[in-house]
């Protein structure tokens, strides 16, 4: 049993990556694990020419990632942008397996990321025993995918402080990090580039200035457009998962989750799917995530605490917590939504029962 | 076929990859005749392509000349296949022919089968619909492919997600030569096998079965004058239907005895949004913009090419676009068209590659670029002595003089009506929409911030003016002549007060000096013998307003104060008779004609008009007969006037809501006294307290049975402004008054600022 709680995704789909390799025949762009055209198959899945089937990563429009894939081959870095839970880390690091067959050069944007850690630090230790040298130079992991012709990535650029941000403004532009205290510099290998992401929707973000977004090719990454869209994902990525957490339950039923589905859809456009009612929206985001969420935590509850079957009462007190956000008005928007919308629905009495007790 | 003098050339229209292997086909074939698929009552109008006047897109307009919405519009755009083919034909001297069947039969059929339409298919029916004479109505004939389109069988077989995207990977952003042709025929052939008859209705079946003949007819006629290489020029569907030429006998027979129309033809010009799909044309195309594109840009030098047009107009619209963006765009697209394994980039391509790169992902900017550049907003033209009705070269003349160019993007025009210019341009611009000819449509006037001088229209230049125009050619010749008899002939027909009044109106504001007198006339002789209350009402508020406004446009209006004069005393007089034993539904017309009359007549205080209609209202206020709405109305607006105090309304109030009246005229009373204004009622501390006091001073009895009735007349109010009521009664009634009155203001110290504000102000000497 391995004791690791989520695995890279290079690691828990290192047989598809195989596969997708030994099939490639296309032409590479320098120092990538693959063509472009099997890249894009690894995230959309796709059947191989051996019989291979290829899950699909990301489900959804099949342009947003060829225009994701096709920046990468050129000198812009890509910029993944999108309300919370749209999948952008998760393309994010799935691009970066796929290209390089790395995906942890990874900065992890904070209001505390600091320009050490998008450049380089310095082991204070070996510095004042020996003086500056190489070896007491800590490479940023922006660093080493320049020196090693991969992808990097940057998670949530806009929480990074402005200034800070700005180091990557020359980076990417000239593509080389000067190391004046040595008197050297790393150029970047060919098939360097960076993958950022960052969210539209969240507050006290740092806005990015025009110059460093002229370095980026922005993809916005949407809601899933249909709900059986989203159905489909949300269904998948339970699965999988459950999978990796080691959860026993039964596979979640299609039901439940359409249910989860379709009241996260109806709260997020603010109308029921009928187009007939009119609803208020909350102040939470209710992303495909929130969602895939809610269902692992019924399933999880079913499995520890029911029969294993996840039924109405396993998701109720998760899909409130979800949706509740603001304990004053969210409060207020589910109330109603309860009474006018489940409880009106005919199959949707259990539902009903279960979020009641939760009252 | 190897002795056949037939080429054929299967196009599709509009296509400018067509276009290009056409013309390079013709090149080669070097033909004696052209067959071009278009209307021969066009024939004559050919000769006008060698004038350079004539910049497409124009369209061939072909109409009745006795019922101008019967016509058929056949658009050309440069890279129209047939326009080059025609081009091609003239500048070689070459008999060139339409010969498709002509529009004369056509609409003669059109009307003839009318009585048959009924078990056609609804869609059917709607675009064949005479009362609407827009290109979505009458047009090219292939306005049912789209819905039906082979084309589409073909590109969703070949895997792409419609006909229009593999159309254009495969032809019009190639450039291939002669091959072209003979595949289109062969897939042509195979689709018209494959589908059968099933997928046309058998109206359009037989129709389509009469064109070919036609075309076949005049292939065959072609050939007996001796011509030994004949180009024909027409739409990929008909390819094989003319690639064998059976006996004539059968054609003969099916083209025998149609019925006929006159018709005449003439150019209009036409407009790249008019091309596009989204217009409602039936063989319209998605992107003319790019189309024209295409048509002039070397494939090696297209996708820069469109990303620095999309760069000029980004920055125009102070958008942020530099040339490292542009740059980058290019290569993103050329990425993008190497990993879907295309040749180079075609239009979804750059489009993703903009969006991501320049827009940022944004929508806003890509809708801007959709609009000017892919669909793309060129106007044609054509030459001053094409031959149009004479008011069409009037309203050119007078476009010209007032400097207004007809546009076809929309666009928003602010008159200054004290400049002389301005005014000429309103009065052009309300002359033509008296004609019918709605070009400009007024947003606002007078009652803005910028006072009554200004005037704003948003103008939009549509084809189907030019049909309009010669509509109302039977009118008269320039557009001044024809707009006064147009009015004048609306006046005689026109049998309601409002109606007349409203051509008054008009026509004060056309500054048609000579059709004044005939048409205040008639209303003066209207009004005279109108005997209904609301419409002399009605006619109320027009007047007041010409009235009012008047001065600023120099017309003259002392007509009109005369024909007021008389309409105002009489309405006031006959409105109390008028009042009683009304339905309720009529009393609410009679609610709003009172209403809508009321406002006009305060405004424009006039002593003798306001005491005779304070005088009807009072009648009407203290009348047991009239109906209870009107009551309460006339209650309120006596009030508001202040004709009539606070104990005086709250008696009227009390009056009416006693016990011993029936629960339904009472809430009507209520209803009418509240009027359907809960703002006022919130913001007039007088008209609170009255009803306050009277709700307040009800016995619990009383109360409990006028409730319902209270209730039902507040129900009118928006919800928002029933709890902004609510909140106000919960305030005791008297709180605001009061505060004010309590505050005792100390002068001394008021005036310590007084200083600093003169300083601020820049008032300090």
């Amino acid at each position: 049993m391995n004791q690791i709680l989520r695995q890279h995704a290079e690691q828990s789909f290192a047989e598809e990556l195989d596969a997708l390799k030994q099939s490639d025949n296309r032409q590479r762009p320098p120092n990538w694990a693959m063509s472009p055209w099997a890249v894009a198959t690894y995230l959309l899945g796709g059947r191989l020419d051996n019989g291979f089937e290829v899950s699909p990563k990301y489900i959804g429009s099949r342009r947003l990632i060829e225009t994701a894939i096709a920046t990468l081959t050129t000198d812009r870095a890509l910029l993944l942008f999108g309300v919370p839970g749209t999948a952008k880390s998760w393309v994010s690091e799935h691009l970066a397996a796929a290209v390089c067959g790395d995906s942890t050069l990874l900065i992890q944007g904070t209001a505390g990321t600091s320009e050490e850690q998008l450049r380089y630090g310095w082991n204070y230790a070996e510095l004042l025993s020996k003086g500056p040298s190489t070896q007491a130079l800590v490479q940023s992991p922006l660093m080493r995918a320049m020196e090693q012709g991969k992808i990097a990535r940057v998670e949530e650029l806009t929480r990074i402080p402005a200034d800070v941000q700005d180091t990557l403004i020359t980076l990417l532009s000239e593509k080389s990090l000067p190391v004046p205290e040595l008197g050297t510099e790393v150029q970047a290998v060919r098939g360097f580039n960076a993958i950022a992401t960052a969210n539209n929707r969240d507050k006290g973000i740092n806005e990015l200035s025009s110059a460093l977004k002229r370095r980026f090719n922005t993809v916005v990454l949407p809601l899933p457009s249909s709900a059986d869209e989203e159905v489909a994902i949300v269904s998948k990525r339970v699965a999988e998962l459950g999978r990796a957490l080691d959860l026993p339950a039964e596979p979640p039923a299609l039901k439940e989750v359409q249910r989860v589905v379709r009241i996260f859809r109806e709260l997020r456009n603010g109308q029921t799917e009928d187009g007939k009612t009119k609803l208020k929206a909350p102040s939470a985001t209710l992303s495909t995530a929130e969602a895939i969420s809610v269902i692992n935590n019924g399933v999880a509850l079913a499995a520890h605490f029911g029969d294993g079957v996840m039924r109405a009462g396993d998701i109720a007190s998760s899909l409130i917590g979800a949706i509740v956000k603001d304990p004053v008005q969210d409060a207020l928007v589910w109330r109603e939504y309860q009474e006018t919308v489940i409880k009106e629905r005919g199959d949707w009495k259990d539902l009903y029962r279960a979020c009641r007790d939760h009252d | 076929m190897a002795d056949s003098p037939f080429h054929l050339f299967g196009i599709r229209h509009h296509g400018p990859g067509c276009a290009c292997s056409l013309l390079q086909a013709l090149e080669a074939l070097n033909p004696d005749c052209i067959l071009v698929e278009g209307p021969p009552e066009g024939q004559a109008l050919l000769e006008w392509l060698r004038d350079p006047e004539l910049v497409p897109p124009v369209a061939l307009l072909v109409y009745d000349p006795k019922d101008a919405r019967e016509a058929v519009f056949y658009p050309f755009a440069e890279f129209s296949p047939e326009w080059q083919a025609l081009r091609f034909g003239l500048e070689r001297g070459l008999p060139t022919r339409f010969f498709d069947l002509p529009v004369a039969h056509r609409l003669a059929l059109d009307a003839s089968s009318e009585p048959l339409v009924e078990d056609l298919e609804a869609s059917e029916t709607a675009a064949e619909d005479p009362e609407e004479p827009s290109e979505a109505g009458t047009e090219d004939p292939d306005n049912e492919q789209r819905r039906d389109d082979p084309l589409d069988w073909l590109g969703r077989a070949a895997g792409y997600s419609d006909g229009e995207s593999w159309w254009n990977h495969l032809v019009e952003e190639r450039g291939d030569g002669l091959h072209l042709f003979a595949a289109i025929r062969e897939a042509m052939t195979l689709v018209r096998e494959e589908s059968g008859d099933d997928h046309w209705t058998a109206h359009r079946r037989e129709h389509e079965a009469r064109r070919e003949a036609h075309m076949r007819k005049l292939m065959r006629q072609a050939r007996k004058e001796g011509f030994e290489r004949i180009a024909v020029v027409c739409g990929a569907w008909h390819v094989p239907a003319l690639a064998e030429l059976p006996s004539a006998t059968a054609d003969n027979a099916l083209l025998k005895s149609l019925p006929k129309r006159a018709v005449e033809a003439t150019w209009v010009p036409w407009s790249y949004p008019h091309l596009s799909t989204a217009s409602g044309y039936g063989a319209g195309i998605a992107s003319p913009g790019w189309y024209e594109h295409l048509w002039h840009s070397a494939p090696e030098r297209r996708a820069i090419g469109w990303v620095a047009q999309a760069a000029q107009l980004l920055r125009a619209e102070d958008l942020d676009c530099s040339s490292a963006h542009l740059i980058e765009a290019v290569r993103l697209a050329d990425a993008l068209a190497a990993m879907r394994e295309r040749p180079q980039p075609g239009l979804d391509e750059l489009d993703e590659a903009l969006r991501t790169v320049v827009c940022q992902g944004e929508e806003a900017p890509l809708r801007l670029i959709h609009r000017a550049l892919v669909i793309g907003e060129r106007q044609g033209r054509i030459p001053d002595q094409t031959p149009v009705v004479p008011l069409q070269r009037d309203i050119t003349e007078r476009q010209r003089a007032v400097r207004l160019k007809p546009e076809a993007s929309r666009k928003t025009l602010d008159l200054d009506l004290r400049k002389p210019t301005d005014l000429a341009r309103s009065h052009l611009l309300h002359r033509l929409s008296l004609l019918g000819i709605d070009w400009g449509e007024v947003q606002r006037t007078g009652r803005s911030v910028k006072g009554t001088f200004h005037e704003v229209w948003t103008l939009q230049w549509e084809p189907r003016h030019a049909l309009a125009i010669i509509k109302a050619g039977r009118w008269g010749n320039s557009v001044e002549e024809a707009a006064t008899r147009r009015v004048i002939d609306a006046a005689e027909h026109a049998d309601t007060l409002p109606a007349l009044c409203e051509l008054v109106d008009r026509l004060l504001l056309a500054d048609l000096q000579a059709a004044i007198v005939p048409v205040t006339r008639r209303l003066e002789d209207q009004a005279a013998v109108a005997g209904d209350v609301p419409q002399m009402l009605g006619a109320i508020p027009p007047l007041t307003s010409i009235l009012r406004y008047g001065n600023v446009r120099q017309t003259d209006s002392g007509l009109v104060a005369h024909v007021l004069a008389g309409l105002v005393p009489r309405a006031a007089l006959a409105l109390p008779g008028a009042c009683t034993a009304l339905d309720d539904e009529a009393a609410g017309a009679m609610r709003a004609a009172i209403q809508g009359a009321d406002r006009p007549l305060r405004l424009l205080q006039d002593a003798e008009f306001e005491q005779a209609w304070s005088q009807a209202l009072m009648s009407l206020a203290e009348s047991a007969t009239c109906h209870a709405l009107i009551g309460g109305l006339a209650a309120r607006l006596l009030f508001d006037a202040q004709q009539a105090d606070l104990e005086t309304t709250a008696r009227r109030l009390s009056l009416a809501l006693s016990l011993a009246n029936d629960p339904a005229p009472a809430a009507a009373w209520l209803e009418g006294f509240l009027n359907q204004s809960a703002l006022v009622l919130l913001h007039d501390p007088s008209l609170w307290a009255l009803v306050d006091d009277w709700v307040a001073g009800l016995s619990e009895e009383h109360f409990v049975r006028v409730l319902p009735l209270v209730r039902r007349a507040f129900s009118a109010f928006a919800p928002a402004e029933r709890r902004q009521l609510g909140e106000r009664a919960r305030r005791p009634a008297s709180v605001a008054p009061l505060a004010m009155a309590d505050t005792a203001i100390d002068l001394a110290r008021a005036e310590r600022p007084i200083p600093l504000l003169q300083r601020l102000l820049g008032l300090a000497p």
